[in-house]
């Protein structure tokens, strides 16, 4: 699947890559039990739902908007 | 309290679907509606997905299970099955004086305000030596600190059978010092058989429950 030519439109679908990605981990983490689940759980899930939200959240800043 | 585990997967479920949704239209975020949605969408639910299951982990990771699902721990584990009233964690254990879904954490936790943190703390301990280095023989495995009186109060200190035990009460000193965790109630002569899992070969075990 193609990426947005829009800057802030293709910012938005990177961030919503991060995200399902770290939701996914999430999700697979809550299934599977152990001590390792839990550390992925918390690192490489929360790393990726705090870089989507990061890049969500820089979207919203770094394109001008177009009433200005 | 813990989201059901079934309900938060559809949780996330459904989450995907949205951002699934909005990255195929990226465009719908032009309209106020949209924005709104492409917030809630992108920022609130994962946040709330991501605390919920932070709150599930947290508490399975109290579990017995959890903590038995280390090798190392097998013989831990073990030990709460010995038939014999004098090996404490077992006599707790088998007469659910802890509960026994949450057995090793109900009395391996500290009993304070970050008591929980420490003891996460010390469950990343736990993982690194039991998968970046050589973990210790069962029998080698020691406490970090000595063990705090102040778990074991948690639960006893005003208890009948504690406070007006014979034992307790043969000397007018005892009971303020171990309150005052000046003597250990796993001092040698009182409570000294605790997992003792060096002894496990020579014991008679109680099946009565899992």
């Amino acid at each position: 699947m193609m990426l947005a030519n829009n800057p802030f439109e293709r910012r938005l679908q990177l961030a919503g890559i991060f995200l399902i990605l770290g939701l996914l981990v999430e999700a697979f983490c809550l299934v599977w039990k152990g001590p390792l689940a839990f550390l992925l759980f918390l690192g490489l899930g929360g790393i990726l739902l705090f870089a989507g939200i990061v890049v969500y959240l820089f979207s919203l800043v770094s394109i001008p908007h177009a009433q200005d | 309290m813990t989201v059901p585990l079934t309900l938060l997967l559809i949780l996330i479920l459904f989450c995907i679907l949205l951002i699934a949704a909005l990255f195929v239209r990226p465009g719908a975020t032009i309209t106020r509606a949209g924005k709104i949605s492409a917030f809630l969408i992108l920022f609130c639910l994962p946040i709330l997905c991501m605390s919920m299951g932070v709150s599930n982990q947290l508490e399975r990771s109290t579990s017995t299970e959890f903590c038995l699902s280390c090798h190392t721990m097998e013989a831990f584990g073990k030990s709460l099955h010995v038939d014999d009233p004098s090996y404490l964690a077992a006599a707790h254990f088998q007469n659910h004086r802890v509960p026994a879904a949450e057995a090793c954490y109900t009395c391996h936790t500290d009993y304070t305000m970050f008591g929980t943190l420490h003891s996460k703390l010390r469950g990343l301990r736990h993982v690194y030596i039991y998968y970046l280095t050589t973990p210790p023989a069962p029998e080698k495995i020691k406490l970090y600190t000595a063990y705090n009186n102040r778990e074991c109060l948690h639960c006893h200190e005003g208890a009948r059978s504690f406070e007006s035990g014979a034992v307790h009460n043969s000397d007018a000193d005892l009971l303020p010092a171990i309150k005052a965790n000046k003597k250990s109630c796993i001092s040698s002569g009182c409570h000294d058989v605790v997992h003792n899992v060096s002894t496990l070969n020579n014991v008679k075990f109680w099946n009565g429950e899992k």
